[in-house]
């Protein structure tokens, strides 16, 4: 090829820029070496599985069915790019329109897209999308209300998301049931949006929203954010008012991963369409006549409008998005609402075997719960957690990384995965400390 | 890949169904125990089709047989380096120290995680020469975004209130100035020269007391290396904007110069190109970014640090150190929820190690493998007389990751478009390269092999690559004929828009 050494490849370098020594890291690894640093390293971390958890706060240990696993990891699936090519893309390409559909199903929506990074990121998207559609109309312009019980780091990317196209965030109050204030939420008429979250993030399901779009009026978007495996026994936000409906998809289909990859669920009804982010599947057909799919609506991404595109997203969440199709696949219907069912049950049986401790109250005793609940504890939730610690359990989420006053609030979150057992276990626990605490 | 035969098998056939899936134990409790209020109790469960395991495992077979992936075949997908994914990745990432861990855990139960997250922090900076690196953006796109709000950090702290222009080539990707946009800058394009490297009178020209940033790729979206760069950089810095490099081209160069020897502020790792995650069909991705000194205040909350441990930390300790989350001084915050793509970290981390200090090796093969395809893209042409249907898309001796043909000639003669020339390749059992990006390209095919294809692979497809040209226009606008479906009706797609399952009732 005309070219005598690999250094001429790299002429083109200018001298003055170019590395002169060796990168200062260490020798390569063979496979089995890899592993082995890979098994010692990550074998220090403790999982989840090994102890009784009862940590979720956003995240949630669901089982994923073994036949997921075996088949995202197909190459076919995931060693494939974003199906730019539909002709040799077809699988993906009906796999996520299969997915719209059941995303569609699940949260009453018209329309969804095949996913976003994560809950985070598509709750920050959905407002900003409902500033672009309702601004124009809007008597407070570039303003949105949120839940004032969104967790900060939640809080944190939705204002990094905002911040750019110079929208205010306000916070909407709730009463000391945990449940919105319904009167606060006649503030937010006339502004661009409105989010919440069902269940709360508290874990509260909240009676309430079906009054909020009512409340809001037409020209303000309600966006309900939830926790997917809920809507096997929760009403659908679509039936109930919403525009925009997000979540985090983790819990259908996709282990915790640390925190990522997860995938953003992202549905709302046509006034949103075209100023909507992230790629959608359009069914169509070939030159034969014959089914096919392809991505559509483009016009709207960065690829195409640059600096006037809806979203800068390119990259999603794909092959997470396809383990939550093949989970939903297999639940079906009424799989999803034992699986539900399941949540709640052990939620509440938990909750009742707690009332029996001396020393605990539950600040939101009144209301329901789906999965996690609050529990007053008689000391820190920090020295209940290092109690735990030494019983072998993952405790509770502590409530004052998000709420620093509420120093001795522990939000308990149980799982399809958590058993009698673990409960037992937990309840004799923090039955021995409450009792060394208040002695 | 074959069409997975003509029986269509789709999701809701099973609607209707009595397939059952799933097994599951029975609840604690009864779901008439359950205290749900009425007006929030679900009146009809999701439409969902109802399958049985086997029903579902052929259904997601047969859908994989439509689908083409790098394990398929070459992938020459200029800009997108699919590389092959070694599948000890995807070990590591399953095992339960990562996949059943939870990000609220506190350190001490996470030492080994937050030791990998280190490693990676300080690798990624070695390799750009940069000071301080966050894993938190879980793609290239956010990744832009994230160094582009602690820049406007940045300029707010230092009383800058005024830097609010942006500049991109028109040669840059999409999402430079959407990202760029989506943080409420202003976008300055400048056009590029006509060989498609970067114009300094036309920078020159733009630059003043509101330029906030550039942001540019190097080598860039036509594979030649900016031998400018650093003039580029010193332009930019004159009036007191920043550099931003964006790293979708990273794999060229890596060992052989940096970002930041080339002058730049901040930079992207495309963590799923360079390193190798799989693309999972569009993702996910990982883009971590790389800041100089005087940005590393901003970056987003929580990075990992390291100290020596207490005596009660020392038996929990995975080495020397203790390592702990860290909130930089004057953080922008979150932009996800979590630690980032800790998967997708976990994932590239496997792929480095398997090079360790050789990584420079893997860019090398990288633009050897270009270069080598390109020669031989022309060898074949000359010898099958095609030679006069594609020139160059650049006048260059030597392309880095990636080259562009242009197609132009092939369109002029005999009609034969670029989007024909791909369409041709599928029916060859390849992915079709890059077409019609960048656009200073006419009829662009842009064609990137990777460091993992091997020289009968790069010779073979010369070869393919020229009986396509060989094929008359006929034959080229009715293909692909061999795929699960011909061409697909776009415009119809988007004129009668279907974007989910439409019931018989609706």
């Amino acid at each position: 090829m005309g070219v005598e050494s690999i250094d001429a490849l790299f002429a083109d370098v200018p001298e003055s820029v170019r590395m002169v020594n060796d990168l200062p890291l260490p020798d390569a690894q063979s496979e089995e070496e890899l592993l082995a640093d890979a098994k010692r390293l990550l074998g220090s971390n403790l999982a989840l599985g090994d102890q009784p958890s009862f940590l979720g706060a956003g995240l949630y240990r669901n089982f994923v069915p073994s036949s997921v696993f075996q088949l995202v990891t197909r190459g076919e699936f995931l060693t494939s790019y974003t199906p730019y090519q539909p002709e040799v893309s077809q699988g993906m390409l009906q796999a996520m329109w299969e997915f719209q559909s059941l995303i569609s199903e699940l949260i009453a929506m018209p329309i969804t897209n095949l996913s976003l990074y994560d809950g985070s990121t598509a709750a920050a998207e959905a407002l900003t999308c409902a500033v672009r559609v309702h601004n124009r109309k809007a008597e407070q312009k570039d303003t949105v209300y949120i839940s004032e019980l969104t967790p900060p780091d939640r809080i944190s990317v939705i204002h990094n998301y905002c911040q750019g196209a110079g929208i205010e965030i306000k916070m909407l109050r709730h009463d000391a049931n945990g449940c919105i204030n319904l009167e606060d939420v006649a503030r937010a008429k006339g502004s661009c949006a409105v989010y919440v979250e069902q269940p709360n993030p508290l874990g509260i399901i909240d009676g309430g929203y079906p009054s909020l779009k009512e409340i809001i009026g037409e020209h303000t978007a309600l966006i309900v954010g939830v926790q997917p495996v809920s809507l096997g026994l929760l009403e659908a936000p679509g039936h109930y008012g919403a525009d925009i409906v997000i979540g985090e998809g983790q819990p259908l289909g996709s282990p915790i991963t640390g925190g990522g990859p997860l995938y953003g669920i992202f549905g709302c009804t046509q006034p949103y369409l075209r100023l909507m982010p992230g790629r959608i599947v359009g069914r169509s057909i070939d030159v034969d006549g014959k089914e096919a799919y392809c991505l559509t609506l483009s016009t709207r991404e960065q690829h195409i409008r640059r600096h006037r595109a809806t979203s800068n997203i390119c990259t999603n969440e794909t092959l997470i998005a396809l383990m939550g199709a093949m989970h939903m696949s297999l639940l079906g219907p009424e799989g999803l609402e034992h699986l539900a069912v399941r949540n709640m049950a052990a939620c509440t049986q938990l909750k009742r075997q707690l009332a029996t401790i001396d020393g605990l109250s539950f600040p939101y005793e009144q209301q329901s719960h789906f999965n996690e609940f609050v529990v007053e504890l008689p000391a820190t939730t920090s020295s209940c957690l290092t109690y735990l610690e030494g019983q072998d359990i993952v405790g509770g989420f502590d409530v004052s990384a998000w709420y620093p006053e509420k120093t001795n609030q522990m939000l308990l979150t149980v799982t399809d995965q958590t058993s009698q057992s673990d409960i037992n276990h937990l309840v004799e626990s923090l039955t021995k400390w409450a009792k060394e605490v208040s002695a | 890949m074959g069409k997975g035969g003509e029986r269509l098998s789709r999701l809701f056939d099973h609607y209707g169904a009595e397939g059952k899936g799933y097994s599951q134990p029975a609840a604690l409790l009864s779901a008439s125990e359950l205290n749900l209020p009425s007006n929030m109790a679900r009146k009809q469960l999701p439409r969902w089709p109802r399958l049985s395991e086997p029903e579902m495992v052929r259904h997601y077979t047969w859908l994989s047989k439509r689908n083409f992936g790098i394990d398929t075949g070459f992938y020459p997908l200029g800009s997108c380096t699919m590389k092959h994914n070694p599948r000890v990745n995807e070990v590591v990432a399953q095992l339960p120290g990562i996949a059943d861990i939870h990000p609220h855990q506190p350190e001490h139960q996470l030492q080994g995680l937050l030791s990998i997250y280190y490693e990676m922090q300080e690798m990624l900076a070695i390799c750009a020469g940069m000071d301080s690196v966050t894993l938190q953006p879980v793609a290239g796109a956010q990744g832009e975004f994230t160094a582009v709000r602690c820049f406007q950090e940045y300029f707010r702290h230092r009383g800058e209130h005024h830097r609010t222009k942006v500049i991109v080539p028109d040669s840059a990707h999409g999402t430079n100035p959407a990202s760029a946009a989506m943080a409420g800058f202003e976008i300055i394009e400048i056009p590029s020269q006509e060989d498609g490297r970067i114009d300094l009178a036309a920078l020159r020209a733009v630059v003043g007391d509101d330029t906030a940033a550039m942001m540019i790729t190097n080598p860039n979206t036509l594979g030649l290396f900016e031998q400018d760069i650093a003039e580029a950089s010193s332009i930019v810095h004159e009036v007191g904007g920043l550099m931003y490099y964006d790293g979708a081209n990273f794999n060229a160069i890596l060992g052989r110069t940096s970002p930041g020897l080339m002058g730049f502020d901040a930079v992207h790792y495309n963590l799923h190109k360079t390193f190798s995650q799989p693309h999972g069909g569009g993702g996910p991705g990982s883009g971590p970014i790389g800041v100089k000194e005087h940005l590393a205040p901003f970056l987003p909350s929580p990075i990992v640090d390291r100290r020596a441990p207490s005596d009660e930390e020392k038996n929990q300790a995975v080495d020397e150190y203790w390592y702990t989350w860290h909130t930089p001084e004057h953080t922008i915050g979150k932009v996800q929820q979590w630690h980032g793509n800790a998967g997708a970290v976990l994932r590239c981390w496997a792929y480095y190690r398997r090079y360790g200090k050789e990584l420079r090796t893997m860019s090398e093969h990288a633009v050897l493998n270009a270069n080598y395809l390109r020669h031989a893209i022309h060898r074949e042409a000359k010898a099958a007389g095609v030679d006069h249907l594609f020139v160059d898309g650049a006048d260059t001796i030597v392309a880095k990751h990636e080259f562009t043909l242009s197609l132009g000639p092939a369109k002029e003669s005999l009609g034969i478009s670029a989007m024909d020339v791909a369409k041709g390749l599928l029916d060859m059992g390849y992915m079709a390269p890059t077409v019609y990006f960048p656009l200073v390209v006419p009829e662009c095919m842009m064609i990137e092999p990777t460091e993992t294809e091997s020289k009968e692979t790069l010779d073979t497809f010369a070869k393919d690559f020229c009986k396509v040209l060989q094929l008359d226009a006929e034959t080229l606008h009715n293909a692909p004929t061999t795929t699960p479906v011909r061409r697909v009706d776009e415009v119809y797609a988007a004129r009668n828009l279907c974007l989910r399952h439409p019931f018989d009732d609706e």
